[in-house]
């Protein structure tokens, strides 16, 4: 496919029209430069080469007043970057969550509680920002003037859009550390399967030997570890899945927001013309709000003018009496 | 696919070099370029946030600088006005300008005088400047459609505005493709005449450096031909699923517009889409007949009835979780199933209240089978059909017409007769402003078969074999078209070169543009005939996508200025 580039011949002609408007500021510059080369002649004594050096060293430049001056962006600007910020460090901590997830569900000999504090640390701090993320994206369509409620609704559908994905991403991602604790799980009752048939051979080597207290209480310390760990998971499966459910929470909120592509509201044309319709919407509310205001005034006159005829006629009545 | 696909590239080069939150503001043309390829969604992504018109832009008066502009609009002098009070006081902060088609130098100076603040960043021509919804067929969506009917000494300025719009919406496909074709034109088309030879004045003399692109092995064809050489194709009722939406609902732009059918709840939307592009059940059915199509719709209303079964045993944390993540699919798959089953119903309604199977059938024998006096009873049997429509009836009579018009004209006379007294509300004289148009001695191609021995030949053939499907038996003239310069004997008399141009062998790429307007029917013909792999690549291109209210609205303006222009001369 084709292109034709004429920014080059533009910017030419550009330059040629700007030329042709400068003669107010040549003059200027013009009569600004004459006291210079006075001062310049009349205190040193230089030959004429060197009296035109500071003639153009102290020739204005281009004005710069003319610039274009770019305005502050309004209020809600500043709640998307941030929210678009808080999306990046979103993905940042859920590339943590991938590592901590790995590492949690390595087999260990030593003890793993602190790894779990740290999925389980990781794992709110992403819902905060999720939610956080979320309130204030809600808060966008509130603010700010209403001709540019399109443009913010746009901008808050982009980052609904990313937030959901988020949101799925994360689901999935907690779903399967969920299958694979409770395959974990069910891997410790197979260890306790093993300590049972400890406890029958030791329970054959007593009654051989008529004693050995020792080993019940070998038996008893097993058995209490093996319940404390179960424990333990429990209450992790049980976070995980309040985590879960939080999530789902979080994504039907934000699917309100996004659209279904191949639909008609998908569509650029059918939004432009939403748009024009609403315009000439606004422009006959705006009609009528003018029309409903001069009215407003109108009555507004209308009491003053029957104050004023009451506070005559009280003073008309006082007049009498007192004379 | 190649016109799509290039639409979408201009689009991709306009808006991924430029960072930041962007406006994009568009005419009332370009909005149709862009919304059928490019969607809302994907816009957002390019970081998008607004799209507006140039028309309605001036509307509001609030800056916001901290938005770039990018425009993309057709180098008209109304929209280089509109462009030049905008740039003299400048809403965005940057401004980006696209134009869809070759700038004059002249609208450049008038930029480059009003943008005193220098807010302009770039000036490029990015050639979209075509409607293209389907991979082998665009359109120029033109309002005025009716001109090339116009005597040029009617209304000259008009044919003029006509020939310059054509010609560039031409120039714009060849750019997009990067080829420069040899020209060919159908002869006895004033107006195709005037459009291949202003078309080649612009490619090899005007602008012949932007046209020289790398020599190919052949160079491509552009042929340009009439819609009146075949009049039949556009007052055919359709039974193939994109021509019959267009034909008895209406598709503009890929959408299909549901207000006018009155029988709809209201909470149902009002405009759907219908995108080869996007919708992989009508990519698959849209040039399917309506049997077939109701099959296939059996088939996917009871795929989704599994579906929706599925999902309604829920009963463990398991299928919680997968019915969530489904959802979204699910969501899709509901809209799509109720749109497809929503059209089909409206069309099978418009089908029984019109009686459209009987009357299509007499439609398909006057066009495709002989025998006169057989179809003068046919056609007189339907205009006494109360359940026929006026419309429909209209269309019977100009189809007897074109067929017998040097046959039998005392019964010709009765059947206008009879219409006027039956259908009131059409003005006399439209049959007959046909025939002037569309006789048998305007048009150049064997339209009915019976001018060339080989299509005699051929006719009586098909008429011993039987037909397939009766309905949809009917083959545009196109087709003969198309197999001809497949097999390199389209008649140089009939279809002479621009300028001292030949043809060397076969061309492998041919555009033919129809001067007044495609069918869903001929785009149906392109798309089958690119599918037999016959080593030609044929895009067809027109004025506007026809079905037969707009033929026949055209017809009328037509005719009313022509009855106008006859008096004012």
């Amino acid at each position: 496919m084709a292109t034709r580039n004429r920014t080059t011949v533009y910017r030419k002609h550009r330059d040629a029209c700007k030329s042709a408007r400068a003669p107010l500021s040549l003059s200027a510059s013009d009569s600004f430069g004459g006291p210079v080369i006075e001062m310049v002649s009349g205190s040193f004594s230089r030959s004429n080469h060197s009296s035109y050096a500071p003639l153009n060293s102290y020739d204005p430049g281009p004005s710069s007043s003319d610039a274009f001056t770019i305005g502050m962006p309004p209020a809600w600007v500043d709640d998307s970057e941030e929210i678009t910020f808080n999306i990046q460090k979103v993905r940042d901590k859920m590339n943590e969550l991938a590592k901590a997830h790995s590492k949690a569900l390595m087999p260990t000999f030593g003890d793993n509680k602190g790894i779990h504090r740290e999925v389980e640390m990781l794992t709110h701090e992403i819902t905060d920002l999720l939610r956080k993320s979320e309130k204030r994206l809600q808060m966008l369509s509130t603010r700010g003037p209403s001709e540019e409620s399109n443009l913010r609704k746009n901008v808050q559908r982009s980052l609904a859009t990313d937030l959901q994905n988020l949101s799925m991403e994360l689901r999935r991602k907690q779903s399967t550390y969920l299958k694979r604790l409770q395959q974990q799980k069910e891997g410790q009752d197979e260890v306790d399967l093993e300590f049972n048939v400890n406890g029958k051979m030791s329970r054959l080597d007593e009654e051989d030997e008529l004693g050995g207290m020792g080993f019940d209480e070998h038996q008893t310390i097993k058995l209490k570890e093996g319940q404390h760990v179960s424990a333990e998971r429990e209450r992790e499966i049980q976070q995980v899945l309040g985590s879960v459910n939080d999530l789902a929470q979080i994504m039907k909120d934000l699917s309100a927001l996004v659209i279904d592509q191949g639909t008609i509201v998908d569509r650029i044309d059918y939004n432009v013309q939403n748009v024009s319709t609403s315009v000439e919407e606004g422009y006959k509310q705006l009609q009528k709000a003018e029309r409903t205001q001069r009215e407003g005034a109108m009555v507004k006159c209308a009491t003053i003018l029957l104050v004023l005829c009451l506070i005559m006629i009280v003073l008309l009545i006082l007049k009498n009496i007192l004379f | 696919m190649v016109l799509v696909t290039s639409v979408r590239d201009y689009i991709n080069r306009m808006l991924q070099d430029i960072s930041g939150m962007k406006v994009l503001i568009l005419d009332s043309e370009t909005v149709s370029n862009v919304s059928i390829v490019y969607s809302q969604s994907e816009l957002l992504q390019k970081e998008v946030f607004l799209v507006e018109m140039i028309d309605s832009i001036s509307v509001s008066k609030e800056s916001m600088s901290h938005l770039k502009a990018v425009y993309f609009i057709r180098p008209t002098s109304d929209n280089i006005q509109k462009l030049r009070y905008q740039l003299a006081n400048p809403r965005f902060g940057e401004y980006h300008l696209f134009f869809s088609n070759l700038l004059k130098d002249t609208q450049i100076h008038i930029l480059a005088d009003s943008d005193e603040q220098e807010v302009v960043q770039q000036v490029q021509e990015y050639y979209a400047d075509f409607v293209s919804g389907d991979p082998y067929h665009f359109t120029l969506n033109m309002a005025s459609n009716h001109l090339y009917m116009i005597p040029a000494v009617v209304d000259p300025s008009g044919l003029q505005r006509f020939s310059d719009r054509v010609v560039d919406g031409i120039a714009a496909v060849f750019l997009a493709l990067k080829r420069r074709p040899v020209i060919r034109y159908q002869r006895t088309s004033d107006t195709a005449k005037r459009i291949a030879h202003e078309t080649a004045k612009l490619m090899y003399q005007h602008e012949s450096a932007l046209f020289d692109f790398r020599r190919t092995e052949s160079s491509p064809l552009l042929l340009v031909i009439d819609r009146r050489d075949d009049p039949v194709t556009p007052l055919l009722n359709q039974w193939t699923y994109q021509a019959m939406v267009h034909e008895l609902i209406g598709l503009q732009d890929n959408k299909v517009d549901l207000k006018s059918i009155g029988s709809l709840p209201k909470d149902q939307q009002v405009e759907v889409v219908l995108s080869s592009e996007q919708d992989a059940f009508f990519k698959s059915n849209m040039y399917e007949n309506f049997g077939d199509i109701g099959m296939n719709i059996k088939r996917m209303v009871d795929d989704f009835q599994q579906v929706a079964k599925s999902n309604q045993n829920i009963q463990t944390v398991e299928d919680m979780a997968r019915f969530v993540d489904n959802y979204p699919e699910y969501k899709k798959m509901q809209g799509n199933v109720s749109k497809h089953v929503t059209l089909v119903t409206e069309m099978s309604k418009l089908v029984e209240a019109r009686k459209l199977m009987t009357v299509s059938q007499t439609e398909q024998d006057l066009a495709c089978n002989g025998g006169q006096g057989a179809a003068y009873e046919a056609v007189t049997d339907l205009l006494n059909n109360e359940s026929v429509s006026d419309i429909d009836r209209l269309r019977l009579v100009m189809l007897y017409a074109l067929r017998y018009e040097k046959e039998n004209p005392v019964q010709l006379m009765q059947l206008f007769n009879k219409l006027a007294s039956r259908s009131p509300k059409y003005k006399p004289g439209l049959v007959q402003f046909l025939l002037k148009q569309a006789g048998v001695e305007k048009r150049t191609g064997d339209l009915f078969g019976n001018r060339d021995l080989l299509n005699i030949a051929r006719n009586m053939a098909r008429g011993l074999k039987g037909v397939e499907n009766v309905y949809t038996q009917h083959q545009p003239l196109l087709f003969q078209t198309m197999e001809s310069i497949t097999r390199g004997r389209l008649r140089d008399v009939d279809y002479p070169f621009v300028g001292d141009h030949f043809q060397q062998g076969r061309p492998q790429e041919v555009v033919i543009f129809m001067v007044g307007g495609t069918t869903y029917e001929e785009s149906r013909s392109v798309a089958l005939q690119n599918a037999t792999n016959s080593g030609v690549r044929f895009i067809l291109g027109g004025t506007a996508v026809l079905n037969s209210k707009r033929f026949l609205k055209d017809l009328e303006e037509a005719q009313r200025i022509s009855r106008s222009g006859s008096h004012m001369v």
